[in-house]
């Protein structure tokens, strides 16, 4: 009896569980497995997107591995990773601790500032800062020459383009790891700062000795989610230069993207996707490793 | 082939030059041959139906099929429902629509119905087709790999130079005249001059379209495809087009605003030319209409085309409306297109539109006397069509790669592959796509 009753509770334990998480199972299921398992099964196949669908096997991969643009736009695609990264985690850290700091008047409106970017499509971002940078008819261009200084190729060089990107990308994303950090500092314990202003530890090496470290779980958090979105970093780029001057500014979403959509290799794009969403968890794995999952740091 | 050049500039010439004819009269606006045409009716007119129309822009008051949709809605009692899908997107939306049966009645496209054509009812089912003319039928309305007709052409377009007259008299220049062209080096050459007197900041700018860069890889001898026997052969990368390329990508560094060609840029050459900071514009006939109530701040007018190392070269083309088979009312969107091509709808539609005629007995009178002189350059346009373009539209090498084309040039242009590089690179993926062999 009381192991019949045991039993039941565990049924309801396990019931109740099931129920409260089938919805967004279901969600998960439908919007990333299925399309996933698909995903994987066209890239076996010369899929595209409509009339034809033959299993060609390991043709798709194959290709891809002897195709240069993939490698360059990999390419590319890590080096605007590795470059953003810092700014990811630097810029949003210090706007953190200026808007945590109770010599900030404002503070409220100042945080409000710097998160209504995140509430934009990425895609409006795009174009607002693409009507910023326009070389011809741009706003900064127009200040450049208004002050005498010469108008700068915004859309012809690659550097350029991509720092416009770059600029974009830490503007639409600032608000939104700043708020994690502001989280982490106001869990940092304020007993912590008394004893260090107690021991004669000035301001900004408090910071660097006792917010920063303190705050390397958040840090975690904010490397981990800015890798995975520079590296799929897709309707921002549209906005602004469409993968532009050339492919300079061309990353692995675009071109698989332009594969699928554009050309209607689908089969093919999915392989491509297939082979840089495993590139993507290995890397996603080795910051797991490296930081102990952001729990032991 | 010869023929079929001759077949399609005298067709189009008949039309243009009927509307010429008109322009003597005396009377502005639309004007309406005297046979009207018999065109099959439908069985019962429908009504009180919503009619869904895709569309690449959503249609201002003045535009030519946006009034003639709310005209003949208001007529027949029905209703519209506009689809606003931009050109480029209904390459990929219009397979998702047919797959999930979401079609509209009628499209208004660029080339759905010849790249689809087994998508699309066949108009001679509805409409009598001798009533159009057959240039216009044959370059708009059919399909890439058949003689099938699967659309109806409402616009015709041929390429066109357009300049700013206050700039060439600025710079001391002289528009070249149908007797006595410039050659594309001649029009280089004066572009330059028109950045440094003419007080425009490019000397010649062109749409980023590989059929406005085309006419000078015609203009030079080359085509994309070669026949070669019964088969085709892909020639894009021939030596005289690595010329061209190389000649174009050296234009872009001194004369054109080469960010829009280097592809960093989403900016059009067209608003360029509108705010008068381009000397030359090399666009479609369709846009004369636009230049005309958009421009007040200068002159403008149409120039002949140069001629290139062989002769001077225009393309054709334009839009069509299609009935996809698969739409829900198709029989509402065939009964609006039999009301359309009718003398009298036809010419209102023509009247806003101002562009050449697709149909036999109805012509534009373009009224003013610059307009007439205008119209009369743009007429005399198409008789540059070239024997290698009529070749490689009736080879149908677009139904395999479009926009490649035009991003392998773009590439050449932003400098990160030479001209040799890109057309070879473009000719290898177009070989592997139609299963043509390569001829260089």
């Amino acid at each position: 009896m009381k192991k019949r009753r045991k039993a039941n509770t565990a049924f309801r334990h396990t019931g109740a569980f099931w129920l409260f998480v089938l919805p967004s199972l279901g969600l998960f299921a439908l919007f990333f497995l299925l399309p996933l398992v698909l995903s994987i099964w066209f890239s076996f196949t010369d899929f595209d997107g409509w009339k034809k669908m033959n299993f060609i096997g390991l043709k798709n991969y194959t290709k891809i591995l002897k195709d240069s643009s993939f490698y360059l736009s990999l390419g590319r695609t890590f080096i605007y990773t590795i470059v953003n990264l810092p700014f990811k985690v630097a810029i949003p850290l210090l706007l953190a601790a200026l808007v945590t700091s109770k010599k900030l008047k404002g503070n409220t409106a100042v945080r409000t500032m710097i998160y209504i970017p995140v509430l934009f499509s990425s895609l409006v971002a795009g174009i607002t800062i693409n009507w910023m940078f326009s070389q011809e008819y741009g706003l900064v261009n127009f200040l450049l020459e208004k002050m005498g200084m010469t108008p700068l190729e915004w859309s012809l060089n690659p550097t350029l383009a991509t720092v416009v990107i770059s600029v974009a990308s830490n503007w639409v994303s600032a608000g939104y790891y700043m708020l994690l950090y502001v989280g982490g500092i106001n869990n940092i314990s304020k007993e912590l700062y008394e004893a260090a202003s107690i021991d004669g530890s000035g301001k900004v090496n408090t910071f660097f000795h006792i917010t920063v470290p303190l705050l390397l779980p958040t840090t975690f958090i904010v490397l981990l989610l800015s890798t995975v979105n520079l590296l799929k970093e897709y309707a921002l780029i549209q906005g602004i230069t469409l993968g532009g001057p050339g492919t300079s500014t061309t990353y692995i979403v675009q071109y698989i993207f332009s594969q699928g959509f554009d050309q209607y290799k689908y089969g093919y794009a999915s392989a491509a996707g297939v082979l840089v969403s495993i590139v993507f968890i290995v890397i996603a794995a080795i910051q797991f490793k490296m930081t102990k999952g952001g729990g032991e740091v | 082939m010869a023929s079929m050049k001759k077949f399609a500039a005298g067709a189009f010439a008949a039309v243009m030059a009927a509307g010429l004819t008109a322009c003597g009269s005396g009377s502005a606006g639309a004007t309406t041959g005297a046979s009207g045409s018999a065109t099959p009716t439908t069985s019962k007119a429908i009504t009180g139906k919503e009619m869904s129309v895709m569309v690449s822009e959503m249609p201002s008051d003045t535009d030519a099929l946006g009034n003639a949709l709310s005209t003949w809605a208001s007529e027949s009692g029905n209703t519209i429902k506009y689809i606003v899908v931009s050109n480029d997107d209904m390459l990929t939306k219009f397979p998702a629509m047919a797959k999930n049966k979401d079609l509209p009645d009628l499209i208004s496209t660029t080339g759905l119905h010849q790249l689809y054509p087994e998508e699309f009812v066949k108009p001679e089912t509805f409409i009598d087709l001798s009533q159009f003319n057959d240039a216009a039928l044959r370059s708009v309305g059919k399909a890439y790999a058949s003689d099938d007709i699967t659309g109806l052409p409402d616009q015709y377009t041929v390429t066109c130079l357009y300049y700013n007259e206050d700039a060439f008299a600025a710079a001391g220049l002289t528009a070249p005249t149908k007797d006595n062209p410039w050659t594309w080096d001649q029009l280089y050459e004066n572009a330059k001059t028109l950045q440094e007197k003419g007080g425009v900041k490019y000397g010649f700018a062109a749409d980023v379209s590989r059929a406005r860069y085309d006419i000078m890889m015609y203009a030079n001898g080359g085509s994309i495809t070669q026949k070669d026997g019964d088969k085709i052969k892909v020639a894009v990368n021939s030596p005289q087009n690595v010329k061209t390329l190389e000649k174009f990508v050296e234009a872009n560094n001194d004369v054109m605003p080469k960010a829009i060609w280097a592809g960093g840029t989403t900016d059009n050459p067209v608003e360029y030319f509108k705010n008068g900071d381009v000397g030359i514009l090399l666009s479609g006939s369709w846009n004369y209409n636009t230049f005309s109530t958009d421009i007040s701040k200068f002159k403008f007018s149409v120039m002949t085309s140069p001629k290139g190392s062989a002769s001077q070269a225009a393309i054709v083309g334009g839009g069509a409306l299609a009935v996809p088979k698969n739409g829900k009312q198709p029989q509402l969107a065939e009964q609006f297109l039999q009301w359309l091509y009718t003398d009298e709808h036809y010419s209102a539609f023509l009247q806003l539109d101002k562009g050449p005629s697709v149909m036999k007995n109805v012509s534009y009178d373009p009224g003013t006397d610059q307009a007439k002189a205008d119209y009369a350059v743009i007429q005399n346009e198409v008789n540059y069509v070239t024997d290698a373009f009529l070749a490689d539209e009736a080879a149908g090498w677009r139904q395999y790669k479009d926009n490649e084309y035009r991003d392998a040039l773009k590439q050449a242009v932003a400098g990160e592959v030479t001209a040799q590089q890109a057309l070879d690179g473009f000719a290898s993926e177009l070989a592997e796509s139609s299963n043509w062999a390569k001829a260089y």
